[in-house]
């Protein structure tokens, strides 16, 4: 019934849905999910990795977070290359908004910018939706550490956990209940492994099927943006209580 | 009255052992008045890599903020610096880019490229690359600084010999013009270090 309501991203449905973008969403469902937790000293964004083939070879140094100024970093779920698009145009948007300002954007402004990017392709042009969440994770100097969630009808929120992508549900239910005001950085990376290896298929995590970043602020005022090397994950694993250390032989 | 002499300016770069020095005067007037004798026109690219903008100073303030938001935008693609060349022919194209109406400002750029091989190069206002081995110089003291600079430079020079060549180069032409000076600025990049100096000259 719904199937005449479909073809167009910009029409409603009798039931006032907007189906492309739902089916937009199914899409992201579909994808590595990936958490982010909001501390007292900083921001944790972990992510789970699709594709873990031996032969992959990618220059880039992550698949699911990027850097989109010094001060915001987001991780992806989705569809990859309309995330890439994103990902550049928020970028530039970034470096618009400081060669104008000669300020660093604050990072509502930012996902606020990106979002009307997104929600002009659920009303003009009849071209489909972005097939990406995002999660935006900074520091500006107005609001301290923020973390945001945004999705393709270009819906955006605030939050101080969330997750996206498969399975995202469940993880958000399980942050609902183990979360706590004032974690600190340490605490959140913990939370965020345990909730992962739960909602995660695989049998057992690894540091490679995982990507692990931080924003925390330097002691020189300086906001930085750390993804962890494989060694350093592999140790929070086991610290988390996730995965077994390596049995001595 | 040309308009690269409105504001003033001295700037000079030289090549030595593995290591570079980029220094300029700092003088901001307008014509005849002094307005600023603080006026930063070198500025950071990144840790091995730097510009010194003579001419206009509000052409040489914006050709910054430019290669700053284009800098940054390679540096979150590329995951890594530009090199000096790169970086060169980046700068290049922005002033060419304004061929009809150009920005009234002549950069020096100095940097350490691959294996720490010392870099610099000047251009015109309309991106004409000028590159040398032992020394650039550009704004209203160049005629000042190429003789001072061709009598005093010496290939393969050790940073503290190329810090006190550069410093004595520079302040000596600018007393020669009454446009640029009021102190001096040496920044002197070895792969290990960053050297900032001030050098304190004639105050006129």
């Amino acid at each position: 019934m719904s199937r005449r309501y479909d073809s167009r991203t910009t029409i409603f449905s009798p039931e006032g849905r907007l189906y492309q973008v739902e089916y937009a969403m199914e899409a992201i469902g579909n994808a590595g999910s990936a958490i982010g937790i909001l501390a007292t000293d900083g921001v944790v964004l972990v992510g789970e990795k699709k594709v873990t083939s031996k032969l992959l070879q990618t220059s880039k140094s992550t698949e699911k977070m990027y850097k989109i100024d010094d001060h915001v970093s987001c991780a992806v779920a989705g569809i990859m290359s309309d995330a890439n698009i994103l990902i550049n145009t928020a970028r530039l948007q970034a470096q618009r908004y400081a060669y104008a300002y000669q300020e660093p954007i604050p990072v509502e402004q930012l996902v606020q910018s990106l979002c009307d990017t997104k929600q002009g392709y659920t009303q003009f042009g009849g071209l489909r939706p972005f097939g990406v969440s995002f999660l935006f994770a900074g520091w500006d100097r107005s609001y301290g550490f923020q973390l945001y969630v945004s999705d393709p009808s270009g819906n955006y929120g605030g939050w101080k956990a969330a997750a996206i992508g498969a399975n995202n549900q469940a993880a958000q239910s399980m942050l609902k209940q183990d979360y706590k005001e004032d974690m600190t950085r340490e605490e959140a990376v913990k939370l965020a492994l345990k909730v992962l290896s739960k909602t995660m298929d695989s049998t057992s995590l690894t540091a490679d099927k995982l990507e692990l970043a931080e924003i925390c602020l330097a002691p020189s005022g300086e906001v930085k943006y750390q993804v962890c090397t494989p060694e350093a994950l592999s140790t929070h694993l086991v610290q988390a209580g996730v995965t077994q250390p390596a049995a001595e032989v | 009255m040309s308009i690269f002499e409105y504001n003033g300016s001295a700037l000079v770069a030289m090549v030595g052992k593995n290591c570079f020095a980029i220094a300029s005067d700092r003088r901001l007037g307008v014509q005849l008045q002094t307005v600023a004798t603080d006026f930063q026109r070198v500025f950071k690219i990144h840790d091995r890599l730097y510009i010194g903008l003579s001419g206009l100073a509000t052409d040489a303030q914006t050709m910054y903020q430019k290669l700053v938001f284009r800098h940054k935008l390679y540096q979150l693609r590329e995951e890594r610096d530009m090199k000096p060349q790169t970086f060169a022919s980046l700068v290049s194209a922005l002033l060419y880019e304004k061929r009809f109406g150009p920005f009234f400002c002549q950069p020096v750029i100095a940097g350490l490229g691959d294996n720490d091989e010392p870099f610099i190069c000047t251009m015109d206002c309309l991106g004409a690359k000028e590159l040398a081995k032992d020394f650039v110089v550009s704004g209203t003291a160049s005629e000042s600084l190429y003789g001072a600079c061709e009598s005093m430079y010496k290939p393969d020079m050790e940073p503290e010999e190329l810090f006190e060549t550069i410093s004595q180069a520079l302040l000596s032409s600018v007393d020669r013009d009454c446009l640029s000076g009021w102190g001096g600025y040496v920044l002197l990049v070895t792969p290990t270090e960053v050297q900032e100096k001030i050098l304190k000259g004639r105050m006129d």
